[in-house]
């Protein structure tokens, strides 16, 4: 598709920021979901493919104002619901149910 | 039961998931063929970028077989094996004038992206 | 305390939201989170530039190592150990005085991580997958790179299956070092090609 993630060639993206002695994972909600990646590939809930389309589904604005692990992230929650692994309202009530528990 | 376990990390790790296809397929194009890339616009997966669409290159290296994205995407397994080239396309070719000088952009085609030029 | 803030500050959102996958997928028996505490130690102890690096020092000091490696990479590579995940089919392109490799995915971020790691920010950053391909000296010349119009660019866009290292030029003033010492000269991105490998120290 002709999406955003086709980027070869654009211009004006600004200047290429480096980070000095990057840690591998900034968040230790990244590691999480890079993990992810490996257990739903196992229990076949996408392959590479499926994944990398996903990812270029999403809207072009959130896509680029999103972290690459944040659009991993995005694949697991859009593939398992389509694939009825998982339902929306079901990671919703559990979102609640865990900030709930946080504030408490 | 989850499917994978620690144990099986170390060994998932290093043992990867090839998208090489062990199968006989016969290759469209050799080694020194000038090809273009087809102009595709599938709202599907495709590994083609924009930018490689319709220009033309020469063929650098055959890699072998292996799944073809755009079908797999919508499988769901490794599918539709087909030949993979590393495919030379100069700068000039992709960018015209604004080209960098003495720059050029290698990139793996598949079989179904291309025809002969 | 507003030093202890920071620390204690709640989860962000997507925090939450990684949260909840994966305890639903936990309860439903998909998931084991010992696996992914497992690949998580595994990509932040064990496989990272290093590896590539050892690979760069054989090459550089055994010949016959070097035309197997770059004859085919996957199985040269595999004789030091590193395949696996995103490293399951290598292609290593030399750098010699004549021409200048370096690496893009510029529709994903497809990164060699059995050799390399896991990708840092500047090479899955839209500026970098959008620029190489088309301005690759001025993408050079930000990382400080300045190489003159008779060396030709290579830029290899990596959006297939097939992964790339870059062999970057063994540096002059090497010729005592032992493989070890050439290793620590190799940077994670003289492999990807924004950089040239270190030249030794004093």
């Amino acid at each position: 598709m002709n999406g955003i993630h086709d980027m070869g060639g654009m211009q004006c993206m600004g200047p290429i920021i480096r980070e000095e002695n990057e840690p591998r994972f900034h968040e230790e909600w990244e590691g999480r979901v890079f993990g992810m990646f490996f257990t739903n590939f196992a229990e076949g809930h996408f392959n590479v493919d499926m994944f990398r389309h996903a990812i270029e589904r999403m809207g072009p604005a959130e896509y680029l104002e999103t972290s690459y692990y944040e659009h991993w992230l995005h694949v697991y929650e859009t593939v398992l619901v389509e694939r009825g692994i998982l339902t929306q309202a079901e990671i919703d009530e559990k979102i609640a149910s865990l900030r709930q528990a946080g504030e408490s | 039961m989850p499917t994978l376990t620690p144990d099986m990390v170390p060994g998932l790790v290093a043992g990867g998931a090839s998208c090489r296809m062990d199968v006989d397929v016969a290759p469209k194009f050799k080694v020194g063929d000038a090809v273009t890339a087809r102009d595709i616009n599938p709202l599907s997966h495709t590994r083609l970028p924009r930018y490689i669409r319709g220009r033309t290159g020469r063929i650098a290296r055959d890699h072998g077989v292996f799944a073809f994205p755009d079908t797999s995407a919508a499988s769901g397994t490794h599918s539709d094996p087909q030949h993979v080239y590393s495919v030379r396309f100069e700068g000039s070719e992709l960018w015209g004038d604004h080209a960098n000088a003495n720059a050029c952009v290698y990139i793996d085609l598949f079989d179904n992206y291309l025809e002969l030029a | 305390m507003a030093h202890d803030h920071a620390h204690n500050a709640p989860p962000s959102e997507t925090a939450m939201r990684v949260k909840a996958l994966e305890t639903l997928l936990t309860e439903k028996g998909l998931l084991d989170p010992a696996a992914i505490d497992a690949l998580v130690e595994t990509y932040e102890t064990k496989i990272g530039p290093r590896n590539g690096a050892k690979v760069v020092a054989r090459a550089w000091t055994d010949p016959d190592y070097k035309a197997r490696l770059l004859e085919d990479g996957s199985a040269a590579i595999a004789e030091l150990g590193f395949s696996g995940v995103q490293g399951e089919d290598m292609i290593v392109v030399e750098n010699t005085d004549e021409v200048h490799n370096m690496v893009v995915c510029t529709l994903c971020s497809c990164y060699p991580w059995p050799t390399l790691g896991l990708p840092p920010i500047w090479f899955k950053s839209a500026p970098y997958r959008a620029r190489s391909v088309i301005d690759p000296r001025g993408v050079l010349a930000e990382f400080g790179v300045e190489l003159s119009d008779d060396v030709e660019i290579r830029v290899w866009d990596s959006n297939a299956e097939l992964r790339y290292l870059v062999l970057p030029q063994r540096p002059a003033g090497t010729d005592e070092l032992s493989e070890d010492e050439l290793a620590a000269l190799v940077t994670r991105d003289s492999m990807i090609g924004t950089a040239l490998a270190e030249a030794p120290a004093g």
